[in-house]
């Protein structure tokens, strides 16, 4: 059983008095342990698919099993919860709290999580999250004392911290150096390849997308191409291959 | 997630924004400290009326004429002229009547003491007015059933009227003043009472014997007044309808006619007081309660641009697993913390201003505990009523609308 079925998913947007096809007859499968990067140009589709997949939105028609279970009708507190538990986010623009510490943005998601309302327990779990992304030195610096590089990771720790099964990461390295993105790319493959946590990346760089083991294209609504990557880049073997200079 | 962090969230955000708090908080400072000032100096008003008419007896009833219609004509209070020195006799005999004065007043005339003078009225009363007031005298005596009788030109003079005729002090018993152009001597000076409830000085006074002032200064046979002491608290009510009842039969008033006299104890007088005061304490207070209007509506226009300016840190919190109830908890709890923090800090001023009004007006101020738990909980309803709509402005946010918010 796959880890994300989607079945003939459908997206419409009414604006105005014109109706918007997001989404067409959609339909994917993504095993536990992949790392999909979703690309294709703005309006083709992608962003819709991937607030759906981070059941930030529900389909207008159409199933999502999310490790089996169909997800695609609950009710905006359910989607929260499943969110909270199984579902890490990174952003583009980090979105972490200004005038808040590394620290507190990565306990953030535990606030929101009944299991976890332990204050010690949570400060724990969030060094760990951060010792995860190598910026266990950083715990205390607000983000405007941190580069863009480093405010990327702590978005990374925060969404660790829930331990999801699926990381949904839209386009981290859009604000980012080409440096610092593979960087951050690296964060990915290895959480991706030791710790075996689903990755899905959107992003509209093809070179970006190679990172991952599989590449879906949308284009007007419908999924295009969906194609292994036969010369996947790995992050570390780049980062070796650079001059050393250091970013922290 | 707890109240608890719900607070310890609300609060960090509320510190992360020290001045605006600080000016909302502001709103309710001065809102709730002007409710809670407004109430302590109505309070204050009630509570000393009723202590005066505690220390005044609760037995006292006083007798006024009044209320003389002529051919349906209603005149004022004290300008029918039926009430005479017979009718107090008759109604000695009243069984409860403990001790009566008959009262009459001179007004006008100046009072002159060698180089000095002063103007006050002179009360024209009766040997058992020490006994009613309950109030003893600083030197001399008082005046004999003799001296009314003979309608002598005796008096006793209230602590006020001797300084202002004496100021250098000294013994002022046997002394002579002249009242208009009467000389009376003084044969007692009663001891200072200070103020009375309604800011009156009621140490600036001159007793003469109502005959005394009937027949050599006002040239009348009437009396305008009578207090009159009940034996007991307790039958206070049937004693003034016996009063009532004789001086119907004494004025020949047939049933179905106005009276031409009032009878009402002190208890009467003081609630019909305590009606005016509440009235008072009712419109200061509620035009307090406009300013904490306007404190209200300024937390919630607050509310309203935090909620703008952050509108990616809720889609955030609503990506990372909040529930729109959790924002909602938020946004309420930091409205209701202004409001509350500032409520507090508004009882504080409120009474440190009551403290103040007293301390320096000498104004009677009474800060009740139920004013201040009534002012608390209508800081936090105020909280909750104008933080609730910025609250669910934030809960309902899209949270992929509110991420791609600039």
């Amino acid at each position: 059983m796959s880890l994300i079925s989607v079945r003939d998913l459908k997206k419409t947007y009414i604006v105005g008095d014109i109706e918007v096809r997001a989404l067409r007859h959609v339909s994917l499968d993504v095993e536990a342990g992949e790392f999909l990067a979703v690309t294709g140009p703005s309006g083709s589709g992608k962003s819709t698919f991937m607030h759906i997949l981070g059941c930030l939105d529900r389909p207008t028609s159409g199933q999502y099993f999310l490790d089996g279970k169909d997800v695609s009708r609950l009710s905006k507190n359910d989607l929260a919860r499943i969110r909270n538990h199984q579902i890490g986010f990174v952003f583009q623009g980090f979105n972490l709290l200004s005038r808040t510490t590394a620290l507190e943005n990565v306990e953030l998601p535990l606030l929101y999580n009944s299991a976890a309302s332990k204050g010690s327990d949570r400060k724990r779990r969030a060094m760990e999250s951060l010792k995860l992304v190598g910026l266990e030195q950083r715990t205390h610096h607000l983000p405007n004392q941190l580069s863009g590089g480093q405010q990327q990771r702590v978005a990374i720790a925060r969404s660790l911290i829930n331990n999801p099964s699926i990381l949904l990461a839209d386009e981290p390295t859009g604000n980012l150096d080409t440096k610092t993105s593979i960087e951050v790319m690296d964060v990915f493959q290895t959480l991706n390849k030791e710790r075996g946590i689903t990755v899905l990346l959107i992003t509209h760089e093809r070179d970006i997308a190679e990172y991952g083991t599989r590449i879906v294209a949308f284009r007007d609504g419908v999924i295009k191409t969906d194609e292994k990557i036969a010369n996947r880049r790995i992050a570390s073997v780049e980062l070796a291959a650079l001059p050393p200079v250091s970013v922290d | 997630m707890t109240i608890f962090m719900t607070f310890r969230i609300a609060l960090k955000a509320l510190n992360r924004n020290k001045m605006r708090t600080a000016l909302t908080m502001l709103g309710m400072i001065i809102g709730v400290g002007a409710v809670i000032t407004m109430v302590a100096l109505g309070n204050g008003a009630q509570v000393s009326i009723e202590q005066a008419v505690q220390s005044a007896g609760t037995n006292v009833i006083m007798v006024n004429s009044g209320n003389f219609s002529s051919g349906g004509v209603r005149q004022g209070q004290g300008m029918s002229n039926t009430m005479t020195p017979d009718d107090a006799v008759a109604i000695r005999e009243v069984p409860g009547v403990q001790f009566l004065v008959e009262t009459i007043n001179n007004r006008g005339g100046q009072i002159v003491a060698g180089n000095q003078n002063w103007n006050t009225h002179v009360e024209g009363t009766n040997v058992d007015l020490p006994l009613i007031k309950n109030w003893p005298l600083e030197s001399g005596q008082f005046f004999t059933p003799t001296d009314v009788l003979s309608a002598s030109k005796v008096c006793v003079i209230g602590t006020t009227v001797k300084n202002m005729l004496f100021p250098d002090g000294g013994d002022v018993v046997e002394q002579i003043i002249r009242i208009g152009k009467h000389p009376f001597k003084i044969i007692g000076v009663l001891i200072s009472k200070g103020q009375s409830s309604v800011g009156q000085d009621q140490d600036d006074v001159i007793y003469a014997p109502f005959t005394t002032v009937q027949k050599k200064m006002r040239g009348v046979t009437y009396i305008e007044s009578m207090t009159v002491s009940a034996a007991s608290a307790d039958n206070i009510r049937q004693t003034s309808d016996a009063i009532a009842a004789v001086l119907r039969v004494r004025h020949k008033i047939q049933p179905g006619d106005s009276d031409d006299f009032m009878v009402r104890t002190l208890e009467d007088i003081a609630a019909m007081r305590t009606e005016t005061t509440k009235t008072m304490t009712y419109l200061l207070a509620s035009i307090a309660g406009v300013s904490l209007l306007v404190g209200g509506i300024g937390i919630m226009n607050i509310m309203l641009v935090s909620v703008t300016e952050r509108t990616r840190e809720i889609g955030l919190r609503l990506a990372i697993g909040a529930r729109g109830g959790d924002v909602l908890m938020q946004f309420l709890v930091e409205a209701v913390v202004i409001s509350l923090l500032g409520g507090s800090i508004g009882i504080g001023l409120g009474y440190g201003l009551s403290r103040g009004l007293t301390q320096f007006l000498q104004w009677p101020t009474y800060v009740s505990p139920q004013a201040v738990l009534v002012a608390f909980g209508f800081a936090a309803g105020i909280g909750i009523f104008f933080g609730f709509y910025p609250a669910r402005k934030a809960s309902a946010l899209d949270p992929i609308e509110a991420l791609r918010y600039e």
